[in-house]
């Protein structure tokens, strides 16, 4: 019995723990249970979850990508840009998006063709995008100047939502791009076994490419999502959005190494710290006190992930 | 030669590793002064008994002394700082460190908390003088030759006093030239009263080297003796002497004469200088070895005709149809490739035995949503019971599996794929003998179903016990073709050594060599 148990705890440890936190806050948290509080969670994070299953991508094949902070705060400036000269929300959420693309397929150039370090490839071109940003918005907010714009995300369909649908229909596509592909199952050779892949036939370095052109893409919807959200844009250079990407991706147990991991292992992750973060705000812990249990947290779940790995099968 | 003394002596020395006795009641006596060869096939013992003296591995039973009192040594510290120290095959300098700092690693001069550079400098210089070893003392490590690295590695070893160093194929990555170097380095290091071990696969090395022979083999020893009363010839009888025995299945019929020609290599040229102006014909049905040493462009050849490493010029034919020179070319054409090593070449290691066998042939499961995994299911289970991999479940991570298994899995996934032409590359480095057997009727299985089979080994009774037709190549060359009933051990080992076959000093023109590969 054990012997089943404890390998299935392991496999699907985050899961187990997300709906741990899920209930001790049920039992313990006024308010919590309540759909409003769940519409309010899932709308919070509709930009993190885009962001971050596609980003899981990425690093299941062996990419490490921080330019999705860069991307996501430069994208809406774009797409608010081409809103208030067009008046098309269409055509904004089309440009948003294709900003994020164009930065993904930079990146997975850089990072496939002269071979640099995603990590420092993706930290300089977010130094790029970000000075991008203030030189098109004119270092100023920018605001929606139809209504079009702001129901890109703000519509509710049965109570929830157009954001969480379209984070919904983002997770759906990634998941199963990597679970049910060619495609997918190329990325996590790729980052498994990059020179076993490329002698079973992968093309290694257009696996590559393609995930990073597909995570900026998203990083770019993100975006729009969020500035749809709040009816605005702020050039900033905040690398926040991409640590809170990471670390949904971190806990829900995707290695940083490569070649493992599952966008439901994100997903779960990204509800783990908004779950923590709600738990928090409904206690009315002090903020501060929030990060510092956050951060030990994250800590926690990488360390018993390196634990488990190190750990034969 | 000063007349030597014993410094370690072991004595009915047993070890056992699993399954495996990788030593059997070994006696042999290590002096100051002198250098001892240690010679015998991959398996044979070797490395474990340096391995014992080291201190690395502890002895099931037997004894170890030192200059006549006994040695128990539990790790290789304590064996280090008993003088008793091991160069590595593998360097294990620090390649961004100047050449002063890896020789006194670990024993630096200091000054209090502070490293005395000049006094380290001096005792480097004392050493390099000493042994007149000419190494450039401030160049960082990385950017010096093998050649010199090993210098280094030696100059490391000396700097602690050692009375043993332990050579493990010091030549392997050496060219001819550089190798001479490092006998003479070796010679001079058993004058100065070291007691020398060397490990080599190159008999001419060792005899020209050793004071004294140790031939091994299935963990004992065959002989000790004066190195001057062996030759080529007597070491290569002694190491070999081993019956092929039940190891082989029955070998497929031989094709036809008139059996189409599957893989028909012409003129090929590599675009480095692995290999030149190889042709080559493998039949329907046929099993064609590719023997040769270490370095003498087989897996190369290997590699060139599936398109994974660049060729000059030349052509590669499968079934009449020009290949181009892409993997995907050629998987798609027919030509499937067991790599050498499973670990960095073949397998994804934490990913499921499925995904790991159906991975170069997603295309045929393709749906209108993603992958069919029932279907995938069945043809990877299927190929994996035709090969025989024994897993627990289809979706438990290939690592789980034992060796043997794992290379099934590989085989399970050229099966799948139904080749024209098969290349498996040291298909049974590093597996049991029951797997050995099971891999071999998978390759005879695959000829049988009219399937051409390229079989890259160094096992020279592998190629002797599976192959309807031999290839040698040496230097990057085919030297020589045995069919089925001329071949022998001795003809294909005279074969890769090619002509020249004294025992002078030195290695002459010889490749980084080995009569079989170390596992």
């Amino acid at each position: 019995m054990m012997a089943q148990v404890l390998p299935a705890a392991r496999r699907y440890g985050i899961a187990v723990v997300t709906v741990a936190l899920f209930v001790l806050l049920a039992a313990t948290t006024d308010g919590f249970l309540s759909q409003a509080n769940f519409r309010n969670i899932l709308d919070q994070q509709s930009a993190l979850l885009i962001a971050a299953s596609f980003a899981t991508i990425t690093m299941i094949a062996g990419g490490f990508d921080i330019s999705a902070a860069s991307v996501f705060v430069v994208a809406p400036l774009f797409a608010l840009q081409v809103e208030n000269a067009t008046g098309n929300a269409g055509l904004a959420l089309v440009a948003g998006v294709a900003v994020g693309l164009a930065v993904g397929v930079a990146n997975g150039l850089v990072v496939t063709a002269l071979k640099v370090n995603s990590f420092i490839a993706t930290l300089a071109t977010s130094f790029m995008v970000f000075g991008a940003g203030f030189l098109i918005s004119d270092r100023s907010v920018l605001r929606a100047s139809t209504d079009a714009y702001p129901a890109i995300a703000r519509t509710r369909w049965w109570g929830i939502t157009t954001g969480a649908w379209i984070a919904a229909g983002v997770v759906a596509v990634a998941w199963i791009l990597l679970s049910r592909t060619r495609f997918g199952r190329h990325v996590y050779a790729v980052g498994g076994n990059a020179e076993a892949a490329r002698l079973a036939g992968v093309h290694v370095a257009r696996v590559k490419a393609v995930a990073f052109a597909l995570a900026g893409a998203a990083a770019g919807l993100a975006g729009v999502v969020s500035s749809s959200r709040t009816l605005s844009a702020l050039p900033s250079d905040d690398f926040s959005f991409v640590f809170g990407v990471i670390a949904a991706v971190v806990v829900g147990g995707t290695s940083i190494a490569g070649g493992e991991g599952a966008v439901w292992r994100t997903i779960a992750g990204a509800f783990f710290i908004a779950l923590m973060i709600n738990g928090f705000n409904l206690h009315q812990i002090d903020p501060i006190w929030q990060r510092v249990i956050q951060g030990a947290v994250i800590l926690a779940a990488v360390s018993i992930d390196a634990w488990t790995q190190r750990r034969p099968q | 030669m000063k007349h030597a003394e014993v410094l370690v002596s072991v004595r009915n020395a047993s070890k056992r590793f699993g399954a495996t006795q990788a030593l059997d009641d070994v006696s042999v006596d290590f002096a100051s002064g002198g250098v001892h060869g240690l010679v015998g096939e991959n398996g044979a013992g070797k490395s474990t008994l340096c391995k014992i003296v080291l201190g690395v591995h502890v002895l099931d039973a037997g004894s170890i002394r030192l200059e006549g009192s006994p040695l128990r040594l539990s790790s290789p510290a304590e064996g280090a700082a008993l003088g008793l120290v091991g160069v590595a095959q593998e360097l294990s300098l620090l390649p961004a460190m100047s050449v002063i700092d890896n020789v006194v690693l670990g024993t630096e001069e200091c000054w209090g908390p502070f490293v005395s550079e000049r006094a380290n400098r001096r005792r480097v210089e004392a050493l390099t003088a000493e042994h007149g070893l000419e190494v450039r003392i401030d160049a960082r490590a990385g950017s010096l030759s093998v050649a010199d690295q090993q210098k280094v590695e030696i100059l490391r070893a000396l700097g602690r006093r050692s009375r043993l160093v332990v050579l493990d194929e010091p030549t392997a990555r050496l060219a001819s030239h550089e190798a001479a170097e490092l006998l003479d380095t070796v010679r001079n290091l058993a004058e100065r009263g070291v007691a020398v071990v060397y490990v080599s696969h190159l008999l001419n090395e060792v005899l020209s080297v050793a004071d004294t022979v140790t031939v091994m083999r299935d963990g004992r020893i065959v002989r000790t003796g004066p190195a001057r009363l062996e030759s080529h010839a007597s070491l290569v009888e002694g190491m070999t002497g081993r019956q092929i025995g039940e190891v082989f299945p029955p070998k497929p019929p031989a094709p036809a004469e008139d059996a189409p020609v599957v893989l028909r290599v012409d003129g090929l040229d590599s675009a480095g200088a692995e290999f030149s102006d190889v042709s080559l014909q493998v039949r329907a049905g046929e099993i064609v070895g590719l023997a040769g040493l270490v370095g003498a462009g087989r897996s190369e050849v290997a590699h060139a005709v599936y398109g994974s490493v660049a060729v000059a010029s030349g052509s590669v034919e499968v079934c009449g149809q020009r290949l181009s020179g892409s993997v995907e070319d050629a998987l798609a054409k027919g030509v499937s490739l067991i790599p050498e090593s499973r670990r960095d070449q073949g397998l994804m290691a934490r990913r499921p035995v499925r995904e790991n066998t159906t991975l170069p042939h997603l295309r045929r499961f393709a749906g209108w949503l993603g992958i069919r995994t029932g279907r995938e299911q069945i043809a990877a289970g299927r190929a994996c019971d035709d090969v025989g991999v024994r897993a627990e479940s289809m979706l438990a991570p290939v690592s789980a599996l034992s060796g043997g298994n794992q290379q099934k899995v590989l085989f399970a996934r050229a099966v799948l794929g139904a080749p024209q032409l098969l290349i498996a590359d040291e298909p049974t480095r590093g597996v049991d003998v029951g797997s050995k057997r099971a891999i071999y009727e998978a390759l005879n299985r695959m000829a049988r179903s009219g399937c051409a089979v390229l079989l890259v080994s160094s096992e020279l009774d592998e190629v002797i016990g599976t192959c309807h037709r031999a290839l040698v190549m040496r230097r990057g060359r085919i030297v020589a073709e045995h069919e089925s009933g001329e071949m022998t051990e001795a003809g294909l080992l005279a074969a890769a050594f090619g002509p020249g076959d004294g025992t002078d000093r030195g290695r002459g023109q010889e490749p980084e060599a080995a009569v079989g590969e170390p596992r």
